[in-house]
């Protein structure tokens, strides 16, 4: 089974400003960049907010490597774009298009480079609080998504078990016998969290104080 | 985090079910199972020169496997926890730039689509109920076909056209890559939906059964309580 390096991929221990800026004032700098890049329609503009945001990143301390490495993925399908649209549209509005893409991405990881998972992770649980009212529940939205952390080394250590159970029975072609055994695995290892979690008292909705208003409390009214 | 939840569950304005422990597990776990189906390596099969990527399987065996409230709530739990930077895309991407990125239009549209699924699935087993076989197979396999045609085809092309600035035409040819692997990808997913009602055939019947008698039943045994007297 892997560990949990996965959470740790993106973000760089620091403390420059960007560091110390808070969670809300770095989203709004992602968000801001993805509208700008429906109003920019000038690719010089576009070139120069691709310069500010990547010395954003630099100013962080991540370094240039990691610039890189965060826009890598998108690199290739940019430049079949990128061309396809030159041809189609003519340089300067190609050129718009993929600098636009790239401001996009490089403030998404400014944000993401700067912040630890785990204040991230505290930021997203929050989003659930305006919606108390219309009956969510912050603490179980926060507890599914520790839960979800949790089982994504269990399952990718499930997938490798059954690709070598499914080597060794001489069927690493057949994707039923790869697939099929960890989806079983996986619904029985949420069955059994979900009783554990019920079994601490965790989970639950109150149905004690708050029964739902129809059947349940008729019934048991009435034995 | 620390806030009790007493007043949250008190609010008056809940109309949808409450899920239970179980549940909550299940979403946890199939959020998971998503994330996990997109970082490991894709998955040789027979016959075919390409290896296929399991994620969009697995995005669809969600909605097969555990209906629309609870396979919404798993793959926009995925979704929603990708966009906030943990490197759980596929390749490993992450963040809010994938919204800028070509696939946006997919990301989204798995959400939609595991969801119009469950729904599918919800309404072909309660019509089914009876006679569990090939008819049941073929229209499973007909409501992954029709949402994910619709939703993730839809909402791809869409997202390649407002990021991309592709035109119509081109979005389309360049989504066509994707229904060869769709096909094989929706088969496989009924097959292993079927086999998992089987293995667990609570999983969904029990609700849709409850659901039917009183809908704000989650659980069997307060089904059973109702109907006793």
């Amino acid at each position: 089974m892997s560990g949990h390096g996965f959470l740790l991929a993106n973000y760089v221990p620091g403390s420059s400003l960007l560091h110390r800026a808070p969670l809300w004032l770095k989203f709004l700098l992602v968000v801001g960049c993805g509208m700008a890049s429906f109003l920019i329609v000038d690719w010089a503009a576009a070139a120069a907010a691709l310069a500010v945001m990547c010395s954003l990143f630099l100013l962080s301390g991540a370094g240039v490597s990691r610039l890189f490495r965060a826009v890598r993925p998108v690199l290739p399908v940019l430049a079949a774009i990128g061309l396809l649209q030159w041809w189609q549209l003519g340089g300067p509005t190609a050129a718009r298009i993929v600098l636009n893409v790239l401001v996009c991405i490089v403030a998404a990881s400014v944000l993401t480079a700067t912040t630890a998972v785990q204040r991230l992770l505290d930021g997203v649980a929050s989003l659930a609080k305006p919606f108390q009212r219309f009956g969510a529940d912050p603490e179980r939205f926060a507890l599914t998504i520790a839960i979800m952390l949790r089982s994504i080394p269990f399952i990718a250590g499930a997938y490798s078990d059954v690709r070598d159970s499914a080597r060794a029975r001489g069927l690493e072609r057949n994707p039923r016998a790869l697939i099929l055994p960890v989806f079983i695995t996986t619904v029985a290892f949420a069955r059994q969290t979900g009783d554990a979690l019920a079994a601490r008292g965790l989970g639950e909705a109150d149905t004690e104080e708050h029964a739902p208003p129809t059947a349940p409390a008729a019934g048991y009214a009435v034995p | 985090m620390t806030q009790s939840t007493g007043s949250a569950a008190a609010t008056p304005a809940r109309q949808r079910n409450r899920w239970n422990a179980t549940d909550l597990g299940l979403i946890a776990v199939f959020a998971a199972l998503v994330a996990s189906s997109a970082l490991i390596a894709a998955i040789p099969v027979a016959g075919m020169g390409v290896p296929i990527t399991v994620q969009t399987l697995a995005v669809m065996l969600t909605g097969l496997a555990l209906g629309p409230g609870r396979a919404f709530a798993a793959v926009g739990l995925y979704v929603l926890l990708g966009l906030a930077g943990l490197p759980i895309f596929s390749g490993g991407r992450a963040g809010l730039g994938v919204l800028a990125g070509p696939s946006a239009g997919y990301i989204i549209g798995f959400v939609v689509a595991a969801t119009a699924a469950g729904w599918l699935t919800v309404l072909v087993l309660r019509r089914t109920a009876g006679r569990p076989g090939r008819l049941r197979a073929v229209l499973l396999f007909a409501a992954a076909m029709v949402s994910s045609i619709i939703f993730v085809h839809g909402l791809g092309i869409l997202g390649m056209m407002v990021n991309a600035k592709l035109d119509l035409s081109k979005a389309f040819l360049v989504d066509l890559v994707f229904y060869p692997g769709d096909v094989i990808k929706n088969v496989l997913a009924v097959t292993i939906a079927l086999a998992l009602h089987k293995a667990f055939p609570d999983l969904l019947i029990r609700r849709i059964r409850s659901g039917a008698g009183a809908p704000a039943g989650t659980f069997a045994p307060h089904a059973t309580v109702v109907h006793r007297p």
